[in-house]
């Protein structure tokens, strides 16, 4: 179980990107949090894995601390926690195999991983994700000759080889369009049944409503909902989203 | 329609302002930018044809000023006149004056003096057939000694003899030679004791050559060279000249000339020149560009003073162009390529250090954040999502580099800094316009097959 006990996150700016969010992940969960660009679900998914330190507040997975562990365990911490992005964050230049291994990177000697050196094992072991999200057929191009649907299928297979026990996915859908969207949702609803914990933002109430088993919403850094997604309806969308906002709907399948 | 009315009561005005000061009339009618461009146009026009002083340029501001009458006028009526008219006198204007001041004249141009440039130029001296030397040389005195040793000498099989034995300059020897190549024509030459070739040809002006019998042998007269004693330290003192004796044959195939070889050699001495250049500067360019990076070094005051620091060293080394330094070079470590090449390498440095760390400014944060939420340490997540983004851009910025070196490495060669440059130079001073044919020929192709190799490269790596 994942608590999120008072997290705020001040920059250095003067934003705060978050204030006091309190609410708890139990294993095996769909999470969904919502809120508008800005609100801080980015920060708060990254503060679950520290790429970003929240400047108050705990973090306790299994009761283990994660705010406050030291660079060893925390890298401990995080190789068990995959992370699918936006923007595919993918290394444009490297092949497709060379960017799903690097998942990897925390488990294997990091000597030899310096000079680029793979075992047999964990090459295998990239194939089956990659056949997994069924582009085992692309691992030897480079990763900016994918379209973003496959972009974001390698960016899942790189966040299988960390064999996660939780995956943070960040708008993985917003960079592609609705028919995409579902098919990689799919993976990570798969992945869910599979028994890893899925934390997603996600801005369509349509996508929220099917793939959901609990929502988190904020507003301006402020927890303003939490609940099952058969709660959320159009006003209460309306009233997180802002009175003008209009839903757009993404195309069901 | 009240509109057009009351723009038509001011025409005259508008006719007589623009006629006192051009513009004016525009800018009363409310076009002020028009009305300003007109009278900036018109006092530059002036001014230069005042300046000038040929008469016959000042019907440009004339008309200028006769338009922006009509101009302003019309532009009552509600009609602006195109502006192409006085542009196209003012480029009239600027090109016939511009004309005169580049002193363009071809009543100079010398088609006898470009053909005996150009001629020579059409057989580059690259290659010459091979052939094989026979030699031969005989000792004389001159002037005569009271006991003068017998003008004779036999080296294997061919025998050289001068009959007298010695002689005053003008005195006519008759000369036999035999056991040379039969039948092949042989070119005779007198060398001072210093070494200096005289010819003793037809007016002293002409190679004498005279062809040897079926045996081998040839006898023929010549006269002691008038300047044979020219550089003698005391004319009156006897010393041993030379009279030698060379055949040449062609032995088939072709071999480079010697002039080929040099070109060859300034070829390869300008490439590498280049290479030793570029990598020299890529291995200060490389740490400098990180210090040269905005994104790496904005956090905090001394971080970002170090940043302002090298990327103002780098500005200043970019705009001081390799010629200048190659100069200051040259007079530190003496002429060569050397030279060429330390200025070359200053030079890249800065010009280098800027892209790279525009490579680095440009450098995409999203990999680094995804490959560190993996649960690498710092070294793999370098290795994982910073050096695959930076290196092949690198790679391409240094090889273009190298190509744009190639080019100045030439030039630099002009003012000492060695190479093929220097060669081209020296060619031009003794007039050898087959010799500097054959350099811009090697010049040409060195740099069309870098180019074509650099760019199929970069094409690659980006």
């Amino acid at each position: 179980m994942l608590r999120i006990q008072n997290v705020s996150k001040t920059y250095p700016n003067g934003t705060q990107a978050l204030k006091n969010v309190s609410f708890d992940i139990k294993e095996g969960e769909f999470m969904v949090v919502i809120g508008l660009s800005g609100s801080g679900k980015s920060t708060l998914l990254r503060c679950i894995n520290r790429l970003i330190d929240p400047t108050e507040g705990k973090i306790l997975w299994d009761d283990v601390d994660v705010t406050a562990a030291p660079p060893a365990e925390l890298r401990q911490i995080r190789r068990k926690i995959g992370m699918v992005f936006q923007q595919f964050n993918l290394v444009k230049r490297s092949s497709v195999m060379m960017n799903v291994l690097s998942g990897r990177l925390g488990y294997v000697n990091p000597w030899t991983s310096l000079i680029g050196l793979w075992p047999a094992d964990e090459k295998k072991r990239a194939i089956e994700a990659l056949t997994r999200v069924g582009i085992a057929d692309k691992a030897a191009e480079r990763a900016d000759a994918l379209s973003g649907g496959q972009q974001q299928r390698v960016g899942i297979a790189r966040a299988l080889m960390q064999e996660p026990k939780i995956i943070l996915a960040d708008e993985p859908v917003a960079s592609l369009d609705p028919v995409l969207s579902h098919s990689i949702l799919q993976y990570l609803e798969q992945l869910n049944k599979e028994g890893i914990t899925v934390i997603c933002s996600l801005h369509f109430l349509d996508l929220v409503h099917r793939y959901a088993t609990r929502v988190v919403a904020l507003k301006d850094g402020v927890k303003v909902f939490e609940g099952s997604a058969q709660e959320i309806d159009r006003a209460k969308f309306k009233e997180i989203y802002g009175e003008e906002a209009q839903e757009v709907r993404a195309a069901s399948m | 329609m009240s509109n057009e009315t009351a723009n038509r009561r001011p025409v005259g005005r508008s006719g007589i302002a623009s006629a006192l000061i051009p513009g004016l009339g525009q800018v009363l009618l409310g076009e002020r930018y028009r009305g300003v461009g007109i009278l900036l146009g018109f006092l530059v026009m002036l001014g230069t044809v005042v300046w000038y002083k040929d008469p016959l340029w000042y019907a440009a501001p004339i008309l200028i000023w006769l338009w922006n009458i009509w101009d302003a006028v019309s532009l009552a009526g509600g009609k602006a006149r195109s502006i192409l008219l006085p542009v196209v006198i003012g480029l009239a204007a600027a090109y016939g004056i511009g004309w005169q001041v580049v002193g363009i004249d071809f009543g100079n141009a010398d088609l006898n003096r470009a053909a005996a440039i150009l001629r020579p130029m059409a057989h580059p001296d690259f290659v010459q057939p091979r052939q094989e030397h026979n030699a031969m040389w005989v000792n004389i005195q001159v002037p005569c000694s009271p006991e003068p040793p017998l003008a004779r000498r036999e080296d294997a099989g061919k025998v050289a003899t001068v009959l007298p034995d010695c002689g005053p300059v003008g005195e006519t020897l008759i000369v036999n030679i035999s056991g040379m190549w039969p039948n092949t024509e042989t070119e005779i030459v007198w060398r001072t004791p210093i070494g200096d070739p005289k010819m003793v040809g037809e007016g002293e002006a002409q190679m004498l050559v005279a062809t040897t019998d079926g045996t081998g042998s040839l006898t023929t007269t010549l006269r002691v060279p008038t300047t044979a004693l020219v550089a003698a330290p005391d004319p009156t003192l006897p010393q041993f000249h030379r009279v030698y004796f060379d055949q040449y044959r062609a032995i088939g195939g072709i071999e480079l000339s010697y002039v080929g070889n040099e070109v060859l050699k300034g070829a390869l001495a300008t490439v590498s020149m280049a290479l030793l250049a570029t990598g020299l500067a890529m291995i200060f360019a490389i740490p400098l560009s990180f210090l040269a990076a905005h994104n790496l070094m904005s956090g905090n005051p001394i971080t970002y003073a170090i940043y302002v620091a090298v990327r103002t060293l780098f500005n200043i080394l970019r705009s001081i162009e390799s010629l200048i330094i190659a100069i200051v070079f040259v007079v530190i470590v003496g002429l060569g390529p050397f030279a060429g090449m330390l200025a070359l390498a200053v030079h890249s440095v800065a010009a280098l250090g800027k892209l790279y760390s525009e490579v680095i400014e440009g450098i995409d944060e999203g990999p680094i954040e995804a490959v560190r939420a993996t649960g690498a340490n710092w070294l793999q997540t370098v290795r994982y999502a910073v050096i695959p983004q930076i290196v092949p851009p690198f790679t391409a910025f240094t090889i273009y580099r190298w190509d744009i070196n190639v080019r100045s490495a030439t030039i630099i060669g002009f003012v000492g800094g060695g190479g093929i440059g220097f060669l081209l130079v020296e060619l031009l001073r003794v007039n050898d316009m087959r010799g500097v044919s054959a350099a811009f020929i090697a010049i040409a192709v060195v740099v069309i097959v870098l180019d074509y190799f650099s760019a199929k490269l970069r094409e690659r790596l980006v």
